[in-house]
């Protein structure tokens, strides 16, 4: 642009009678806005992929760092009777590698957007870890707004999923991994999760999020079952799992 | 339209390219700030949970 104003200034300069771009035939002149409009509409694309991969990442990242200092100051004083006020405990994935990502209730874009893990209340309303049985069931992003659930499919049967509390270190141990299922599949978060393969009443665990990364035309799903639950104690000790 | 904008604005060239560079980081930030947080809830890249609701209720209750 700068380079063909100079150009058009200097042909003013040297020849008078050239025609300015104001009067150019019309049809140049809406060619001409026309392309521009259309090389603008690609750079604001590629602003908002920017947007969506990079910037969200850091705001929910800085947010999520927030609020997770929040919950463990408030844990400083040592384990001791639950806390679920400002978020109900982290969740910690070693085979994900992204350290370890808050839990609070709900599932709304506003929640997540906080780059944190919310348990579902609609449409089957999650059971809590310390819950005598049920489905623990957990939604978080796969990309953007903290990514914390990006490297789902590193996920293997086997693997350990943590979950700690103030007071209590929950293990689970992944079983079933479904790579791709509808959104509409409600099933797959019901207290027993009989796609699974599960029977029976049990403390069990389910990761969803979107697939293929980038998109969120269908739903990943990662469950797992209780296997153990430590104690915390005073130096917050972190189960094999996590050393 | 670019071309429009630059003859309008004042002073030589190095001016003109200040003001323009200003332009673009105020556009890109009203991007930021308000056009993108605003269109990305519209958009069918973020929804991460199952829901049985039909498509219409699938944004709203994600």
């Amino acid at each position: 642009m700068a380079a063909r104003t100079e150009h058009d200034e200097r042909t003013d300069a040297s020849t008078p009678p050239a025609p300015r771009p104001g009067n150019r035939h019309p049809i140049a002149t809406a060619v001409s806005v026309f392309g521009e409009l259309l090389i603008t509409a690609g750079l604001v694309l590629a602003l908002f992929v920017a947007y969506s991969l990079w910037w969200t990442n850091v705001l929910a990242d800085r947010e999520a760092d927030k609020q997770g200092d929040t919950v463990r100051s408030k844990w400083a004083d040592g384990p001791g009777a639950l806390d679920t006020k400002d978020g109900i405990g982290f969740l910690h994935v070693p085979a994900m590698k992204n350290g370890e990502v808050l839990v609070k209730k709900g599932t709304d874009p506003k929640t997540l957007n906080n780059g944190i893990a919310g348990y579902y209340t609609d449409p089957v309303p999650s059971a809590l870890p310390w819950d005598d049985e049920g489905n623990f069931t957990l939604a978080a992003h796969r990309d953007g707004h903290g990514a914390k659930f990006h490297n789902i499919d590193k996920l293997k049967n086997g693997d350990a999923v943590v979950f700690e509390t103030k007071d209590t270190w929950y293990v689970y141990k992944v079983y079933k991994s479904l790579p791709e299922t509808s959104k509409f599949n409600v099933d797959v978060i019901q207290p027993v999760p009989e796609e699974s393969g599960a029977e029976k009443p049990g403390r069990y665990i389910t990761l969803t999020t979107c697939t293929p990364v980038y998109t969120s035309k269908y739903r990943y799903i990662v469950w797992g079952e209780l296997e153990r639950t430590e104690k915390v104690d005073k130096d917050r000790t972190k189960p094999v799992e996590l050393l | 339209m670019y071309g429009w904008i630059w003859r309008h604005l004042p002073g030589n060239a190095w001016v003109r390219s200040v003001i323009a560079l200003l332009l673009v980081l105020a556009v890109v930030y009203a991007l930021f700030q308000y056009v993108f947080p605003w269109a990305e809830p519209l958009l069918p890249f973020g929804d991460v949970t199952v829901d049985g609701a039909s498509a219409g209720g699938a944004g709203a209750g994600q």
